[in-house]
């Protein structure tokens, strides 16, 4: 069953003859497992689609469902629990806390949620460790590269084992090799962790590591692809690869 | 001519028979999913370039046939391969087959651009797609020439990529502009001007 389904989402601004539509009717879902990436020049409407999906604003016209709640039933405090259990962002600016270490970063959302700060901790290291900063749990962001900041924002939104994660331009601000990195990640955060991942990006090199790629053009999907092979069936090597690169 | 000129070098490296040469050529370029050479195109290509003196046969096996006949390269031939070295290597971007097909789906309407335009786009990315994959599979510690290859491959995909967006988004002006045409030149010789009379 599809874990986050949007249906005919419309976002316009404003009103009367300055309105703007933002998003026209889309829709779509995606399953447990799956990899999708949303494309579209600037300004077609992707952030906002992603700000719609994770329930940071509010549709217009048409519904988003997590786990089958409809987010416009929801109250904002019952919207603001969802998101911190069931969804993990990623920005392209990391948003990491520079006075707290990488496990005190990882650990934020599961702290915030009244955990208590050793399980919290306990929680933090095994994701930072999988994301492979397992020796640099320690490090202040300062410490670390542009790179592992990423990793560090990725455990983070893995951190309370949410079903969906959501990344705006995960690799606008990495080099090439580092935003390889990052998305062969987010890959396996979908294909080998089981999370469905939706992912904004400008960068087809990017794109190219989803098992889907949305099109955006005017707020509207142009266009859909689907990509073969599917990358679960790569999971393996993956895992492999990590392993052999010592992450 | 590249494959010539490759198996010149080829055989500069050392002496080898018909078979080695074709094994040798494939390894180089990356396997035969990448550039397939047919063994009736390498034995041509060899008799070829014995004929003018740039390879020569330097050992025959018993039953002496065309698989068993060792080559190596002449003097000539190593001067050939140096001055192929020498040579820069022209592209050819500006003979593309997909800018053909719009020109010509604008020219007779026969398809929707915009979707001649995205199946193309959809193509590509899942070229980029396997080849990202590819490029995951290699070891940079043991098969960085064959990364280096992937990334000229990867690079020249994105660049396709990023044309399609600038075509898709100035498509419709690209409409509304005549298509290109052909000068009308008169045929056979051009007519004498008359010289008028001083």
């Amino acid at each position: 069953m599809a874990i986050i389904q949007a249906h005919q989402l419309s976002k316009v601004y404003g009103a009367g003859d300055t309105a703007v539509t933002a998003l026209d009717r889309v829709s779509l879902s995606v399953d447990p497992g799956e990899f999708v990436a949303v494309m579209g020049p600037s300004g077609c409407g992707k952030s906002t689609l992603l700000h719609l999906l994770g329930g940071l604003d509010r549709p217009t016209e048409g519904t988003v469902s997590i786990d089958g709640h409809k987010l416009t039933d929801l109250s904002d405090a019952q919207l603001t629990e969802l998101r911190r259990r069931r969804i993990g962002f990623v920005f392209q600016f990391f948003n990491l806390i520079p006075v707290l270490n990488a496990v005190e970063n990882a650990a934020l959302p599961v702290t915030l949620d009244g955990v208590r700060p050793a399980e919290a901790r306990a929680k933090a290291v095994i994701w930072l460790t999988k994301v492979g900063l397992g020796d640099r749990r320690s490090h202040r962001p300062d410490q670390l590269s542009a790179g592992q900041q990423q990793r560090v924002a990725i455990a983070r939104a893995l951190v309370a084992e949410p079903a969906l994660v959501l990344a705006d331009e995960p690799t606008g601000n990495l080099d090439t090799r580092a935003s390889d990195e990052i998305a062969a990640l987010l890959r396996q955060v979908a294909n080998e962790w089981g999370r469905a991942v939706i992912m904004v990006t400008h960068d087809p090199r990017i794109a190219a590591y989803a098992d889907r790629i949305i099109f955006l053009k005017d707020g509207a999907i142009a266009d859909e692809t689907v990509l073969e092979p599917k990358n679960a069936q790569n999971a393996a090597m993956v895992a492999g690869k990590m392993q052999a690169i010592g992450t | 001519m590249s494959v010539r000129n490759a198996l010149l070098g080829l055989l500069l490296q050392s002496p080898r028979h018909g078979y080695e040469l074709r094994s040798a050529f494939e390894a180089v370029v990356g396997g035969e999913a990448n550039w397939d050479v047919k063994p009736a195109q390498i034995y041509t290509t060899l008799a070829r370039l014995e004929q003018s003196g740039l390879v020569r046969v330097e050992a025959r096996g018993k039953d002496s046939g065309p698989e068993k006949r060792i080559y190596a390269v002449t003097p000539a031939g190593r001067e050939a391969f140096r001055s192929w070295l020498a040579s820069p290597v022209r592209s050819e971007h500006q003979r593309d087959e997909f800018f053909l097909k719009l020109m010509l789906t604008l020219a007779t309407g026969e398809a929707e651009p915009k979707k001649v335009i995205y199946t193309q786009r959809n193509s590509l990315y899942q070229q980029l797609h396997d080849l990202t994959v590819q490029r995951d599979r290699s070891n940079p510690k043991t098969e960085l020439a064959q990364i280096l290859l992937l990334d000229q491959a990867i690079m020249h995909v994105e660049a396709d990529l990023r044309w399609l967006e600038v075509i898709e988004a100035r498509l419709e002006e690209v409409r509304r502009q005549p298509l290109p045409e052909p000068e009308i030149r008169p045929r056979g010789r051009p007519r004498k001007k008359k010289v008028e009379a001083a």
